[in-house]
């Protein structure tokens, strides 16, 4: 049986309206997308959902309380919460460089947390 | 006072002043001193840490604060110079400078262009007259992204956000995953302020609620705010009767608009367009004052912070062509003009001494197939989309606006369903 | 628990209890001032017009007739001693119609009655002449050259300081609940308080709203207090030039009407409306007053933006039953004063009411308090630095001294770091009162820049958490947490 789905591509900011059919959770067509990673995100929407995750980590001695991280990858929609729980808890000694893993492999994602930024030690 | 002689003095290093400075190097400007307030760099970049920045220029997915790491590397390899800590607190109509250093004290910067770099402030709760208490708990989205993402602190458990410009769809999802509570989102509008691609990851993602065409009446809670009353709105943005309803909640925030920030700009007499907030420019980023340059959200609020650094680097570029003499003026001049569907446009006027890219924003959302043109045949191009969220762009060239018939002295830009 | 032993507590620290405070504090007395708010100015005297009435308004032989020139006068003689900001702009009130203008012409002869100078009725063509943003409906206008306008918060807080500087000591959140009286109820011993006892032979209720309350716990019911709401309009001060001086309407049963005015820091206030209502404490602003204020304040300046609004807020205003001020001593219990029913124009008349209680507990108070001028008074404080006024040569010398007057916190209104640090260092303990104190967020983005700022200068100079900082005192706390909790004890610990 063919199921039609309404996504918002997120991929970029034009924030396309794609109509997507789907059999058994292969997809069979898309439209309304206005570049070839609307079909990609479909795909990996239909099968395993992701998002970029954001967020800080606190950090000892830092400039700042806390310093802004991120996934290295897409993080399966289901694992963010854990992921959210996890990050909150993990505290980073400064300096920090841009890119330093934060967390390997955050809740077996098999993604690294990494750091958004530089940060000094307290002035 | 100790003078400062630069060529090019920027203000501010956000996207726009960062870029400007390595345009203004790159196209020969030898001292190049962008001023900026903070410690750090990067202006209000540094707490946008959510992804989404950067795919037109570096063709990823960069958060704010990455976005910046980058192109404030290229300003360093630019030779571009940075004074942090350093207010800018007033501009005299020459485009000179007076600054504040904890460590100089007050200087006089006098530079042979400038390049404004302000950005753009939030509106605040009085300026859309919200009614009712006034407790703690009532921010703009900003300001509790500031609270949140850079130093650590919660203001509150329990959110309800009114607007929905993208800073405060962002604060949405960022607030659930510090373990808040999203009641809903309420908006004025019958469309988002923010980008369809926010309310779906931001909002829909996490069964948010989007009340559009709602406002929240009241406030309630005189020390701490304990709730709003929130009701559908009618044509004539009056309440409609029987819809209100109380929301609990112990946070408000605000994401109901940005305002270019042009304190300086007022000071030193450049003109200021009533419909942008912003310097009245043409192409070059040129303001009423010859020297004194525009970029970036003090000129038109822009939705992508790629536009902002590429509009960056061109006044940077022009502000040292400026500074050296070489800046192309005089031609002919035309008067840009916005047509029904557009709502703010920039710049205001442009000549045919070089290409020009006029941005707008719609006055309503497009959802089909729209043309985005500017008229005498000049410009046409079909979109999927033209929303009010977003900027639209139409390039005009030199060479097309030379050929223009001699009695055309404005253009139109608009957009028109096909 | 006793707190304390003085000769004098002033129940309230609003603009009557700060004068009163202040002109007693010329004495050899030990006097405190009690207020249940946890920041000052609160209440009536946080929320007003900041005008300084001429005095024509009011009927002679009121207690309001007799004091309001003077008070304005007094404020003319202290505003630079004292470091306030006052403007002697002037104000008219506007007639539209010929009823009006017969208005005019009583209210000039009841301000001649009460000894107000200079009074004079303009044609509107002259009117509009000097103002040039007045309706061109208005058709003549009683010109009061002794109107003015205080910063009302600066006014409070100057009275409150110099006091302070003299030996005037102040206790908030400090909630008075019981007159302590002597077996049989003939004379005051003191009060008790949230805060412990303190014990007097002279009390004043100097409470506002509340000042009923307070005479009810020595069993005087006499005072009742119909709390009636004011709402007003801020603008941006990018218009605040538009006029020079403010504008009534002619009054009517309600009230002065809505006025547009020009605030002492140049911005526009329009209200207030005047709304009866039952709660003492109630402050939010509606719709339809809002809009009553905008309707009414468009009236006399058609030209207004209404966009450039910036803030509103509601003040309550303490009416007392009879309409006017209720000032004397008590002849049972002894030793308790009332300064109660201080409604418009409370403000203005502050200083004088003051000066009068100071005699009024010379020649009735003899027996419990001695009246000794205090040798160590001072009767001169300076305000805070306003950075924003001074000059080039004046801000530099100031940053070599001192780097944090670099560091501008609030942009809008270019207040300093240092500003702050000072204002703590005097009594400030919340957002709201560093406001109060340096104008840091009552510019136009309404600290959405410095709100974030200023609460990490409180927190630090205050040695507490950042969110345990309150926007005005009380449960009013402006962050619920940290967005890594554990973390914090952790380092607590380590620390």
């Amino acid at each position: 049986m063919t199921r039609t789905h309404t996504f918002l591509c997120v991929s970029c900011p034009v924030g396309c309206s794609l109509t997507v059919e789907e059999e058994e959770g292969v997809l069979v067509a898309v439209s309304g997308e206005s570049c070839p990673r609307g079909r990609r995100y479909a795909e990996t929407e239909l099968k395993d959902p992701r998002r970029t995750f954001a967020g800080t980590v606190a950090v000892s001695g830092g400039a700042l309380p806390v310093c802004p991280v991120r996934s290295r990858g897409g993080i399966p929609k289901g694992l963010l919460a854990d992921v959210a729980r996890a990050v909150s808890q993990v505290v980073v000694e400064a300096p920090i460089v841009i890119g330093q893993v934060v967390i390997a492999d955050v809740c077996g994602s098999g993604i690294d947390i990494t750091a958004s930024r530089s940060l000094g030690g307290r002035p | 006072m100790p003078e400062v002689p630069v060529d090019v003095a920027i203000v501010g290093a956000g996207p726009a002043g960062v870029a400007a400075g390595i345009g203004a190097r790159e196209a020969g400007a030898k001292e190049v001193l962008v001023l900026e307030r903070d410690w750090d760099l990067g202006g209000i970049l540094q707490q946008c840490i959510h992804p989404g920045f950067g795919l037109r220029t570096f063709k990823e997915e960069l958060t704010g604060p990455e976005f910046m790491h980058r192109w404030i590397e290229r300003a360093h390899g630019a030779g571009v110079r940075f004074s942090t800590n350093t207010m800018v607190f007033s501009m005299d109509d020459d485009g000179s400078l007076w600054t504040m250093n904890p460590h100089r004290g007050i200087e006089h910067v006098v530079p042979k262009a400038v390049v404004l770099a302000m950005g753009c402030r939030e509106r605040p709760a009085g300026a859309i007259k919200l009614t009712g208490t006034r407790g703690a708990g009532i921010y703009t989205a900003g300001t509790a992204q500031r609270f949140v993402n850079m130093e650590g602190l919660l203001p509150g458990k329990r959110v309800v956000i009114l607007g929905s410009g993208d800073i405060g769809l962002i604060m949405a999802r960022r607030m659930i995953w510090e373990g808040a509570e999203v009641e809903g989102v309420y908006e004025i509008m019958p469309w988002a302020g923010g980008l369809r691609r926010n309310v779906a990851q931001c909002l829909d993602d996490f069964h948010i609620p989007f009340h559009l065409e709602h406002a929240v009446l009241s406030t309630h809670g005189r020390d701490r705010l304990e709730g709003v009353t929130v009701a559908k709105i009618d044509a004539q943005r009056r309440p409609v009767e029987g819809t209100e309803r109380y929301v609990p909640c112990d946070t408000l925030l605000l994401a109901v608009g940005l305002i270019p920030e042009n304190e300086l700009s007022r000071m030193a007499g450049v003109a200021i367009h009533p419909g942008t907030g912003g310097p009245v420019v043409n192409q070059f980023l040129q303001t009423s004052k010859p020297q004194i340059f525009a970029a970036g959200n003090v000129v038109i609020v822009y939705d992508l912070a790629d536009n902002v650094s590429d509009e960056g680097m061109r006044a940077g570029r022009n502000a040292a062509l400026y500074a050296a003499g070489d800046l192309p003026c005089g031609g002919r001049r035309f008067e840009i003009k916005g047509g029904k569907a557009v709502r703010l446009f920039s710049p205001q006027w442009i000549t045919d001494g070089g290409d020009a890219t006029v941005f707008f924003r719609v006055v309503r959302p497009f959802e089909c197939r729209c043309k985005v043109f500017a008229d005498h045949g000049l410009f046409s191009q079909t979109h999927r989309y033209a929303r009010p969220g977003e900027m639209n762009e139409v390039h005009l060239s030199a060479r097309d606006l030379r050929s223009l018939d001699p009695g055309v002295t404005s253009l139109t830009v608009d957009v028109e369903e096909v | 628990m006793t707190a304390g032993n003085y000769d004098v507590l002033i129940v309230g620290g609003g603009i009557t209890g700060a004068t009163l405070a202040r002109e007693l504090s010329a004495f050899d007395l030990r006097v405190a001032v009690l207020d249940k708010a946890g920041d000052l100015p609160s209440g009536a005297s946080r929320a007003n017009s900041g005008m300084l009435h001429a005095g024509y308004d009011d009927k002679p032989g009121t207690v309001k007739a007799r004091f309001c020139a003077p008070g304005n006068k007094r404020y003319r003689e202290l505003h630079e001693m004292l470091d306030f900001t006052l403007r002697p702009w002037g104000s008219y009130v506007c007639a539209f119609s010929e009823a009006d203008c017969r208005h005019l012409e009583k209210l000039k002869d009841q301000g001649a009655r009460n000894g107000v100078p200079g009074l004079d009725i303009v044609p509107g063509d002259v009117l509009r002449r000097r103002e040039p943003q007045a309706s061109p409906h208005i058709v003549a206008a009683l010109h009061a050259p002794t109107g003015g306008v205080v910063n009302n918060f600066e006014a409070v807080l100057a009275f409150l300081d110099n006091a302070q500087q003299n030996g005037v000591e102040l206790f908030l959140d400090t909630e008075v609940r019981r007159v302590l009286l002597t077996e049989g109820g003939g004379e005051v011993l003191g009060v008790e308080t949230s805060r412990g006892i303190f014990l007097a032979p002279v009390i004043v209720n100097a409470a506002g709203t509340h000042s009923g309350e307070i005479a009810a716990l020595v069993g005087d019911e006499s005072i009742q207090i119909r709390p009636t709401r004011g709402e007003y309009f801020i603008t941006d001060k990018a218009i605040g030039s538009m006029i020079k001086s403010f504008f009534f309407p002619c009054p009517d049963e309600r009230g002065k009407g809505v006025t547009v005015a020009r605030t002492a820091d140049g911005n526009l206030l329009l209200g207030p409306t005047s709304v009866r209502q039952g709660d003492k404490d109630d402050t939010a602003t509606t719709p339809q007053g809002l809009a009553e204020v905008m309707a009414g304040a468009l009236r006399l300046v058609p030209s207004i933006p209404q966009e450039l609004t910036i803030t509103s807020f509601a003040g309550i205003r303490a009416a007392d039953r009879t309409e006017d001020f209720r000032i004397g001593a008590l002849a049972r219990p002894r030793g308790f004063v009332h300064m109660a029913g201080i409604k418009s124009p409370g403000l203005t008349s502050a200083p004088a009411l003051a000066l009068h209680v100071v005699e009024l507990l010379r020649e009735e108070l003899a027996d419990r308090i001695s009246m000794k001028p205090n040798p160590h008074s001072i009767p001169e404080r300076t305000h805070i630095l306003r950075f924003a006024a001074l000059t080039m040569e004046e801000r530099q010398d100031l940053v070599r001294q001192n780097p944090a007057y670099a560091q501008i916190v609030c942009r809008c209104e270019t207040v300093t770091e240092a500003q702050i640090v000072e204002a703590v260092r005097r009594g400030a303990r919340t957002v709201a009162s560093v406001k109060m104190w340096t104008r840091a967020g009552s510019g136009r983005c309404q600290g959405g820049f410095c709100c974030p700022r200023v609460v990490d200068i409180l927190a630090r100079e205050l040695h507490m958490d950042p969110d345990e900082v309150t926007r005005h005192g009380g449960p009013s706390r402006l962050l619920v947490g940290h967005t890594k909790a554990f973390w914090q004890k952790r380092e607590a610990h380590h620390a």
